[in-house]
């Protein structure tokens, strides 16, 4: 209800201009409770344009997703005597802890690198502490898997390749932003971009959050910021747990 | 059915969870086991971080051995003496411990030390009880009874530090159990296990106590050893999560139980063959991962700004 509003005033608001984007979402927080296994986050938005303009004047829509920023370590096993072990490393530093990028049409490269769309910006990347790895292909190399696991945990996707988000009537836009369970918590940003005659720019960003709720976040917090406390219930609990177990099954057994 | 855990982060299937938990407690109340050397590695087949997998496991040993330790105690099984020399060593053995595990963390190395150790353990522990169980079923069959020595004397007996644990009926240097407890210890922290299938052979054989009071004094000072343990995790490496230890000990008590009655019904040297080879299966799939090479050779960890 409230972004339809948003909608309704942005409406009012761009008047005036000649292209523009309207942009809502059905969620401003991503809760994480005991059953959280995932959620997808709807982004939805209308052109800001006159209707009877053809669907190309209008221009194209690209969103990112932005996770909080982490240090991530990536490393390569190397054989030893038929042992693989974990040998040379490089840190990331400041990589957003989720990323993705979906496009209403196949976006050139270029554009995107040209905009700093992208998972590690030019800024970013001087944050790599690459260790000994001096080689450009061996940092690709590198880059690349760290991608690819991110990938494989579906906290990074780029799938500007292709029209993936769905336009309805013309004007109205939406799409599905799946976000997994392994899900860093923290600040996230959506950045709604429009493209037209390959001039891009920022329409509109907004930000959610996601966060735990319930006895997860108690637990968690509990146990960063009182781990001793913590772990003096963890050992009275689990230590409780025997004795009442020892207990009801030594008097079933009597029975 | 999904359930989230908040220090591993992620959210696994309740089922695996509860199913895990109740085979290994099932297995060790059927053979008298901790079981903690299954557990662990258990844990990291299904994907919670090593680091999750040790700690917890600890913590859930924990509750296991204070179910086993109690019955023990009520029937008079615990030498306390021993138990505390024993608990002395395995104090310093835990920290020891703690600081290796941080060391390979840091280095990036855990995984592998947890693959390479497990697989040595669980190689030889179930090469040895195989050979074991095979000899005693060979031996039913020939009608054979064999005759066991009910003391050793050995270089245990010859050092200093000499003090009479009347319990066991010993007069022996408390050096060896402060160096036992020790070891114990280290393996404790490192591994996230009782360690009692090295503590009960060291303990009859180094020390020459009464088999008797072996298992109460062995599940007696594993409380202690795992108690600290977890403390030592939960404060260094916040790596305790405690939904996955409930659940972990909601159904590995229960599995127990169950294993308890199940002992009444076969040979206890037929179910340690069974075991003896669960164990090699687990070793053997540690071992090829170790020599195969890996689908991708390379892989992340997320740095949490917490150490």
């Amino acid at each position: 209800m409230k972004n339809i509003l948003t909608i309704l005033i942005s409406l009012f608001l761009y008047q005036g201009s000649a292209n523009a984007l309207v942009i809502g979402s059905d969620l401003d927080e991503i809760t994480i409770g005991a059953n959280f296994s995932g959620q997808d986050l709807l982004v939805f938005g209308a052109f800001y344009s006159d209707p009877s303009l053809p669907r190309d004047a209008k221009g194209d829509v690209i969103i990112e997703v932005k996770g909080p920023p982490q240090t991530i370590q990536v490393r390569r096993k190397k054989s030893f005597f038929g042992f693989w072990l974990n040998n040379t490393e490089v840190t990331f530093k400041e990589v957003p802890g989720f990323y993705y990028l979906t496009s209403t049409a196949e976006i050139n490269d270029e554009v995107l690198a040209k905009n700093n769309i992208t998972l590690l910006t030019p800024q970013d990347t001087q944050e790599i502490e690459w260790g000994k790895i001096r080689m450009p292909k061996d940092r690709h190399d590198f880059l690349n898997a760290m991608k690819r696991n991110k990938n494989n945990l579906d906290l990074f996707a780029i799938n500007s390749d292709s029209a993936q988000i769905d336009i309805l009537d013309g004007n109205l836009f939406k799409t599905n932003i799946p976000i997994p369970n392994t899900v860093p918590i923290g600040n996230y940003t959506v950045s709604v971009y429009l493209l037209i005659n390959s001039e891009l720019k920022k329409d509109y960003e907004y930000g959610f959050k996601v966060k735990r709720i319930g006895i997860e976040s108690m637990i968690h917090n509990l146990a960063i910021n009182f781990p001793l406390i913590y772990g003096l219930l963890a050992v009275l609990l689990a230590g409780l747990m025997g004795w009442i177990s020892a207990e009801m099954f030594r008097r079933l057994r009597k029975l | 059915m999904n359930i989230y855990l908040p220090i591993a982060e992620l959210s696994v299937n309740i089922f695996i969870i509860l199913s895990l938990g109740g085979a290994v407690g099932f297995l060790s109340g059927m053979l008298g086991l901790g079981g903690g050397f299954l557990m662990t590695p258990l844990l990291m087949f299904i994907g919670i971080p090593p680091n999750v997998a040790v700690a917890t496991s600890a913590n859930q040993i924990v509750a296991a051995s204070v179910s086993g330790a109690l019955s023990h105690w009520r029937q008079g099984l615990v030498d306390v003496k021993m138990g505390m020399y024993l608990l002395a060593g395995g104090l310093f053995g835990s920290y020891t411990g703690i600081w290796i595990f941080k060391l390979l963390t840091s280095a990036g190395q855990i995984e592998t030390f947890l693959s390479i150790v497990y697989f040595i353990l669980l190689f030889s522990i179930g090469i040895l009880m195989l050979v074991e169980s095979s000899q005693v079923i060979r031996d039913r069959i020939r009608k054979k009874t064999v005759k066991r020595k009910l003391h050793y004397h050995n270089w245990a007996h010859r050092l200093p530090f000499k003090v009479r644990f009347y319990a066991s009926n010993l007069y022996i240097s408390v050096i060896p159990p402060i160096i036992i407890g020790y070891f114990i210890g280290i393996l404790s922290a490192t591994m996230g296990i009782g360690g009692s299938f090295i503590l009960i052979p060291s303990m009859i054989y180094f020390l020459g106590m009464p088999t008797s009071k072996v298992i109460g004094t062995s599940l007696f000072q594993i409380i202690f050893i795992t108690a600290f343990v977890t403390l030592l995790h939960a404060t260094s490496t916040f790596a305790v999560d405690a939904v996955l230890a409930f659940t972990l000990i909601l159904s590995s008590v229960i599995g127990a139980q169950l294993g308890v009655l199940f002992t009444n019904k076969f040979r206890g040297e037929e179910l340690r063959a069974l075991l003896a080879i669960i164990v090699l299966a687990v070793a053997f799939k540690i071992g090829v991962d170790l020599l195969i090479q890996p689908a991708d050779i390379f892989s992340i960890t997320v740095i949490k700004e917490l150490y």
